[in-house]
């Protein structure tokens, strides 16, 4: 079956984040400026809506080089199961937490 | 930010919030603008009847018919927190029963593209002249006023008067003939 990654890594969300704030900014400067120039604020909110398409694009889909960071989880420790004598019970309350 | 949707929530939140921003500053850029700028106002024609004022009260009212020139070039007052100018002409003048009166005699809308200057020939009112009395006939200090509403994008509405005003008075008869 056809497995579809679609996670992103802690340093991919914190990169996804900052790029979206980066490039919504740039874009509301930018279209300050112009419409500041020619005089429409219309083409100012134009140019903010065109940064919002572009950063949406680029940082809402889980992109693969959102994921250049795996996590390095630890090898399962397999422990020898114990004889049961007294501690079955303390093992019990472990698992009901 | 780790779902699709956390990311896409955030990104339109801080779009609609650097939006607001961007309006706030496109209002702080044009509030401290003088919208003020002239105006020459001209009476044609001015005469004043005495007829039933079936509108309010059935006793005979001063009317005044007049027609007037307007000249004004408003291309000044527009920029990029201006969508439309509400125009209005108002008379002014003072009564025995009332110091101050005020009557709108005319208005215009403007939108922003729309031609900013005017040049008007014997126009007459839109609307009529009444007084609440006989204060007409004779009166003579009547002010003419050219006034606007700018209605922006973001922030205030201010009401601007043209700096130019014509005074001019009513005859001392009343008219007789049909207009």
């Amino acid at each position: 079956m056809l497995e579809i990654p679609t996670h992103m890594d802690f340093v991919g969300q914190g990169k996804a984040e900052r790029w979206s704030r980066l490039i919504i900014t740039l874009f509301g400067v930018v279209g300050l400026i112009y419409g500041a120039i020619v005089q429409q604020f219309s083409q100012t909110v134009y140019v903010l809506g065109l940064g919002f398409l572009l950063s949406s694009l680029i940082t809402i889909p889980p992109w693969p080089f959102y994921r250049n960071n795996p996590l390095k989880w630890q090898k399962p420790v397999i422990t020898e199961p114990k004889p049961q004598s007294g501690e079955s019970s303390d093992e019990g309350k472990k698992k009901k937490k | 930010m780790h779902t699709v949707l956390t990311r896409g929530n955030a990104t339109v939140a801080y779009s609609l919030s650097v939006l607001a921003c961007l309006t706030f500053s496109c209002f702080l850029s044009t509030v401290f603008l003088d919208y003020r700028t002239d105006a020459n106002i001209n009476t044609v024609r001015v005469l004043v009847k005495n007829v039933p004022d079936y509108g309010a009260s059935r006793e005979k009212h001063d009317l005044g018919f007049v027609t007037f020139d307007l000249e004004t070039n408003l291309t000044s007052v527009f920029n990029w927190n201006v969508k439309q100018l509400f125009l209005y002409m108002t008379a002014e003048y003072k009564t025995p029963s009332n110091t101050l009166n005020q009557v709108v005699l005319w208005d215009k809308i403007i939108l922003r593209g729309e031609n900013p200057v005017l040049d008007f020939k014997k126009m007459n009112t839109k609307y009529y002249f009444w007084d609440d009395g006989n204060g007409l006939r004779d009166n003579h200090n009547v002010s003419l006023y050219l006034s606007w509403n700018i209605i922006p994008n973001a922030g205030l509405l201010p009401s601007v008067q043209a700096t130019g005003k014509h005074v001019f008075k009513f005859p001392s008869e009343y008219a007789t003939s049909s207009i």
